[in-house]
């Protein structure tokens, strides 16, 4: 009590912001969300009008009246029945033959069909704490095949990611709760770090500036010793190699130093058309 | 003597995996080893991390590597380089027979299969499948270690989690 008083009297946590760092604290997001669980599309199209499962098989229901197909289909059947639509539309997306039900592949697009029904019920009623829970344990489970399967098969993991449009993340290091001085210290990190590569960027420009007046310095000097040695008959110490290396650099040079310019007069001009 | 000693140690090849790393022009590499408690007698497993020189790219996220130590350190970092892969990431091949495996089946056998029952044109074929690596960054993100959330930028980074 008496400590919550205090702290609200005097401020300790505003005091020492030395650095400008402004820190937002990322939403909540339900762990069934798609964006959480990975799911990059919705459910498949499959329209209410579309017979039920084992209705469809029957030789009757062919040449039957449309008030008697409209009984029959998905719509009046109930949703339980749509929702088996839904997974089959993605087992045969991924199925090897007929009768395969076991087979990691169909496991998990037959997983990933329950997850997005259960996660459109779960948009429509967000309080159904037990259908919560059902999609965690559902999407957990489909994680850990997928991390198996990338273990054992890798070549059919990224197949089978492109075909059930999944993303797959793997576990970080750890789960914990999010404080604000981590966050704030990992910023301060990112912010220190930032003006670091700035520094360095700047003297790497200006020590590359000096190079150019350098090498043309040291070029009218090699040619004058070696004009100098050939005149009072010395031993010549500078070759024509020498010469002929310190002039490509200079070359170089100057290519480079015309590309730096051009961008500089881009960014110019992009920042008055913007004024 | 405990120079030449050094040297030759330097020679040895070490067995490791390779594990996700942010570093971008060099391969980290995790050297599973065990170390004695001589208080309990009793050894316990201790990891030991490399990064390896790998210039032309060679090792992928949990591949089974070969690495050596450089005759001189490249950087602060990079002590070692990757001399060969030894077992590429999920896709195993039987060591007496030859033939590849997935889990704990011939592919050959799980085909034969396929076609015994009717294999239908949703099978994932082998043959056609592109080399690993053509969903990295775009739907398998584990080539990099993920971690949490912890603040709103600009670009959405797809490592945070």
């Amino acid at each position: 009590m008496l400590r919550h008083f205090i702290s609200t009297l005097i401020q300790t946590r505003g005091i020492k912001h030395t650095v400008n760092i402004k820190w937002v604290r990322p939403p909540y997001v339900p762990s069934y969300k798609p964006e959480k669980s990975g799911d990059l599309e919705g459910l498949p199209p499959v329209p209410e009008t579309t017979l039920g499962r084992y209705h469809a098989l029957s030789d009757e229901i062919k040449d039957a009246s449309e008030s008697v197909k409209k009984i029959f289909s998905v719509a009046y059947l109930g949703k339980k029945e749509h929702h088996i639509l839904f997974k089959q539309e993605l087992v045969n997306r991924v199925k090897r033959h007929k009768y395969d039900e076991t087979t990691a592949e169909t496991k998990i697009a037959s997983i990933t069909g329950s997850i997005r029904c259960l996660q459109e019920m779960m948009e429509k009623f967000p309080r159904n704490v037990k259908m919560k829970q059902v999609v965690q344990e559902l999407i957990d489970k489909r994680k850990k095949l997928l991390k198996f399967l990338r273990q054992y098969d890798y070549k059919k993991f990224e197949w089978l990611l492109e075909q059930l449009n999944i993303e797959y993340k793997s576990h970080p290091e750890t789960y914990h709760k999010l404080s604000r001085k981590e966050s704030l210290r990992k910023l301060t990190e990112m912010y220190c770090e930032d003006i670091r590569n700035k520094k360095l960027a700047e003297y790497k420009n200006l020590l590359e500036s000096q190079q150019g007046p350098f090498l043309k310095q040291k070029l009218e000097n090699l040619k004058f010793i070696r004009s100098e040695q050939m005149d009072l008959k010395l031993p010549i110490t500078v070759s024509e190699q020498v010469i002929k290396t310190v002039e490509k650099q200079l070359e170089e040079w100057v290519i480079k130093d015309k590309i730096k310019e051009d961008a500089k007069k881009k960014r110019k001009n992009i920042i008055l058309d913007l004024d | 003597m405990a120079k030449s000693l050094a040297e030759t140690a330097k020679k040895f090849l070490l067995l490791g995996q390779c594990v996700p790393s942010v570093k971008q022009n060099a391969a980290k590499i995790r050297v599973k080893k065990l170390e004695l408690d001589e208080n309990l007698l009793m050894y316990f497993r201790k990891d030991e991390y490399y990064y390896c020189h790998d210039p032309e790219k060679i090792c992928q996220t949990g591949d089974i590597v070969l690495i050596q130590a450089l005759p001189q350190k490249l950087t602060k970092l990079i002590t070692h380089e990757v001399k060969e892969v030894v077992y590429p990431f999920g896709d195993i091949t039987d060591p007496i027979t030859g033939k590849k495996v997935a889990k704990e089946r011939y592919r050959e056998d799980m085909d034969r299969q396929a076609e015994l029952f009717g294999k239908l044109q949703s099978t994932f074929d082998y043959n056609k499948a592109p080399p690993r690596g053509w969903q990295e960054g775009k739907k398998d993100f584990s080539s990099k270690p993920t971690y949490t959330k912890f603040h709103i930028f600009d670009d959405n980074d797809p490592y945070a989690i």
